[in-house]
């Protein structure tokens, strides 16, 4: 029990060593400012989240992030409103998931394999697309979905909260959270019980594409810009969210409390190493030995549940 | 005398395998050895060749008792195994399959390559064998990847090989090519064991026999002048322990017919009807095809022809899927693998196939669920601690129960039972058997395929027998196990036994 805990306790020490170590951690612009910078990742580990469940790997989510930025903003300097602005990066998002879905479940290539394939594919897209330049000329109020404030409190930790039990509500309560679990447990039984696998495959992607579209708007806005060269590495740091918070790289586990735990351990990690003026090369090195201990530790769990 | 096994013993975990394990061969001889599936011949034969060490008993090599801790520790002296899976590397030469581990080398590792390839085509020639040592053995026959293993074991020096069913996946030409080889080794003078469940294709191979049943050697001598009724009756053997009596069901409605079912290498014109209320056994012997049916007409294998019908209507089944839709349900062999999601909880497993009846909208009715599954838990008898259980922690019957909950769920009609009972105590085969019993007197019907001809004599209403991908009969309930092993190992209902000819 108090391994399964491990990730929660791990969160809240750093949290109060943070508190007492710095006496700048602890005030409004910082904690905002952390919320904000693990907002992105946040978001994109959400999607990760059910498509790891299911068994599979989103290697492509970086490229997929830079898309959707560049399709949205490319959409409001083309003079369409915000909102259609916002929705057309998430759908741009979503096409970009059907596709990895497609390629996984109909040419029957490992999903490791096809996003590692799809990563090159989108990002070079986005590069011709823009010829490799910057989108720039954006509403001026769009910068209100990264960097806007609700009720005192950063716009993109509603949208994040939001998102957080939705994709609960989904995996806990609706068929398609239940056949991912049954397909990344074990696809043979779940194909053997009639399950229709790849459709809800192609599903599970599409939705990791809507969320990780979603997340690219928010970089957008905070950015200012639509960059073809944005979210560069992000799939890893939201791949080693939800491993740090449970997830099973075999399939079958995992959780949304899990992942956002596992994505503010990584947040305020970086935040503390800066605050505490620890050198930015060191923090990498940090995070990756956290990453190695959080699944060693899940590991000897589950070991001795089963010995 | 090259090997002799005084009263081997081998347990795994609280199975015992072998209880008293005998074997004497002679240099220049072919000894088969035969029994039933599970009988014991593969795991002797594991001891012998180094990969299992064993429990109990003695073993002399050339008059030496050894106990081989590894499979190189026996090739080193002269004992080789060909196996019934290639344990080769596909990707490499068949040369650098020969040398595989004793490679040729000289300073730094270097590997004298051409040397090799001369020695491999020496060896190649020597033997007529139909190979080129640059050949990728990954594009090998099944007979071409066993000769790069014969090759390997006479590079080695070997006086004793074990060919472990070597001709199950073999075509006929495959297989006389096999016995040629296996006549040449004996000439020289080497020491063959040959594994069989084939007892008329090697009478004229085979010397001398030993038979293996429950992990003891009940007979042991020369095949000439053995009958093949007296070998099935060493084969078989012991009375039927009756663990569970069950009275006859009632035939009702046909609930599924099969016409001219065609699957290629394996399944050929099969045909058979099941009947509502009834339990139809299927035996067979292991690679007669009983697992590949059910997967076939399950839609995990497409088909290459043939019709199915369920309760009259003919239905296209191309995945398991349509097989859903269409009532049937299949209890897989390996549960593991694909009867269950061990790492999920129960409750999400018994609900797998009909998520659709305990959900609205797309979302779970979870409460319902929970009932559901408590439902299934007590008609079942399942022993479990709370539908959140995760079913790997159950125990062998109990999982079994949870896998055939997921199909009364769905209210499956027909249902397909693969070996039910493998791997679990008797106590929960005997709650199997009830299981399976109360849905055919709920009107379903059952097929049931089963190696233990013990517990199809005692649950199927009548038994149909299956060898090498044909069913060769069908069988009242109340046959002897010497009527099935005749129909699942030797020739036709009608037809004559043919001994070999003196």
């Amino acid at each position: 029990m108090i391994q399964r805990l491990l990730p929660f306790l791990t969160l809240i020490i750093l949290f109060v060593g943070l508190a007492i170590a710095s006496p700048h951690f602890l005030t409004q612009t910082n904690l905002s400012s952390v919320v904000r910078q693990t907002a992105v990742i946040n978001i994109m580990a959400l999607g990760m989240t059910l498509i790891i469940i299911s068994g599979g790997i989103d290697l492509s989510v970086g490229a997929i992030l830079a898309m959707a930025g560049l399709m949205g903003t490319m959409a409001m300097a083309a003079g369409l409103p915000i909102l259609v602005g916002v929705g057309v990066g998430i759908l741009a998002g979503g096409a970009c998931g059907v596709v990895n879905g497609f390629f996984i479940t109909k040419l029957r290539v490992n999903p490791f394999i096809v996003t590692l394939g799809t990563l090159g594919i989108f990002r070079g897209l986005a590069l011709i697309i823009s010829n490799g330049l910057p989108v720039h000329k954006i509403p001026p109020s769009f910068s209100f979905l990264g960097e806007g404030t609700v009720l005192g409190v950063p716009f993109v930790l509603w949208i994040l909260l939001l998102c957080a039990l939705l994709m609960h509500l989904l995996l806990e309560h609706t068929k398609l959270g239940r056949y991912a679990f049954s397909i990344g447990s074990n696809e043979h039984a779940a194909f053997y019980a009639g399950i229709p696998v790849d459709f809800h495959l192609t599903a599970v992607y599409a939705i990791g594409g809507l969320l990780t579209g979603l997340a690219g708007m928010i970089e957008a806005s905070r950015l200012m810009t639509g960059q073809p060269t944005a979210g560069q590495g992000y799939e890893l740091q939201a791949i080693a969210a939800v491993v740090i918070g449970g997830g099973s790289l075999r399939g079958g586990e995992g959780s949304v409390l899990g992942t956002l735990i596992g994505a503010f351990i990584m947040g305020l990690l970086s935040n503390g190493s800066d605050l505490l003026g620890i050198s930015p090369y060191l923090q990498q090195a940090i995070i990756g030995a956290v990453i190695i201990l959080a699944v060693t530790v899940d590991e000897l769990r589950k070991r001795r549940m089963t010995a | 005398m090259l090997l002799h096994l005084r009263n081997i013993e081998k347990r795994f975990g609280g199975v015992t395998a072998l209880s008293s394990g005998n074997l004497s061969v002679d240099a220049g001889e072919v000894h088969l050895l035969m029994g039933e599936n599970g009988a014991g011949k593969s795991t002797l034969m594991k001891i012998v060749a180094g990969m299992i060490p064993f429990d109990g008993g003695e073993m002399l090599w050339r008059g030496q008792p050894v106990q081989f801790r590894n499979p190189a520790e026996a090739a080193r002296n002269g004992i080789a195994m060909v196996h019934q899976e290639s344990l080769l590397a596909p990707h490499l030469s068949v040369a650098e399959n020969i040398f595989l581990g004793r490679e040729d080398t000289g300073w730094l590792g270097w590997v004298h390559r051409r040397r090799m390839m001369q020695r491999a085509r020496l060896l190649i020639e020597e033997n007529n064998f139909p190979l080129k040592p640059e050949w990728s053995v990954e594009t090998l026959s099944p007979a071409g990847k066993q000769m790069v293993e014969i090759c390997r074991a006479l590079e080695h020096g070997s006086s004793l090989l074990i060919f472990d069913e070597p001709t199950s996946s073999l075509s006929e030409s495959e297989t006389r090519q096999v016995f040629r080889i296996v006549t040449n080794l004996r000439n020289r003078g080497m020491g063959v064991i040959y594994i069989t469940h084939r007892l008329e294709e090697l009478r004229s191979v085979g010397d001398r026999v030993t038979v293996l049943r429950d992990g003891v050697t009940v007979h042991s001598g020369p095949l000439s002048g053995l009958t093949t009724d007296e070998l099935i009756h060493h084969m078989v053997g012991r009375e039927v322990s009756a663990i569970y009596s069950r009275k006859p069901g009632e035939r009702g409605a046909e609930l599924l017919r099969v016409e001219g079912l065609n699957r290629s290498p394996l399944l050929a014109d099969i045909g058979f009807s099941l009947y509502a209320g009834e339990i139809t056994g299927m035996a067979g012997l292991v690679g007669a095809g009983r697992t590949e049916l059910c997967r076939a007409l399950f839609g995990v294998d497409a088909i290459d022809s043939g019709r199915i019908f369920v309760d009259g209507k003919q239905v296209e089944i191309r995945s398991p899927r349509d097989a859903v839709r269409a009532g049937l349900a299949l209890i897989p062999e390996d549960r593991q693998r694909t009867g269950l999601a061990t790492g999920l909880p129960i409750a999400y497993n018994t609900t797998m196939a009909s998520l659709g009846a305990v959900s609205a909208f797309g979302f779970l009715k979870l409460s319902e669920e929970r009932a559901v599954t408590l439902e299934y838990m007590r008609k079942l008898r399942i022993k479990m601690d709370s539908p959140k259980q995760l079913a790997g922690r159950l125990s062998g019957g109990n999982q079994q129960k949870v896998a055939i909950s997921k199909w009364l769920a769905k209210g499956a009609r027909v249902f397909l039972f693969d070996e039910p009972t493998r791997g679990i105590d008797v106590g929960a085969k005997v709650e199997v058997f009830e299981v399976m019993d109360q849905l055919a007197r709920s009107g379903a019907a059952v097929l049931m395929v089963s190696s233990e001809m013990a517990e199809l004599l005692q649950v199927a209403d009548r038994i149909l027998v299956m060898r090498q991908g044909r069913i060769t009969g069908e069988l009242p309930g109340r046959t002897t196990q010497n009527a099935i092993m005749r129909l699942a190992a030797f020739e036709k209902e009608s037809g004559v036994l043919q001994e070999k000819p003196e």
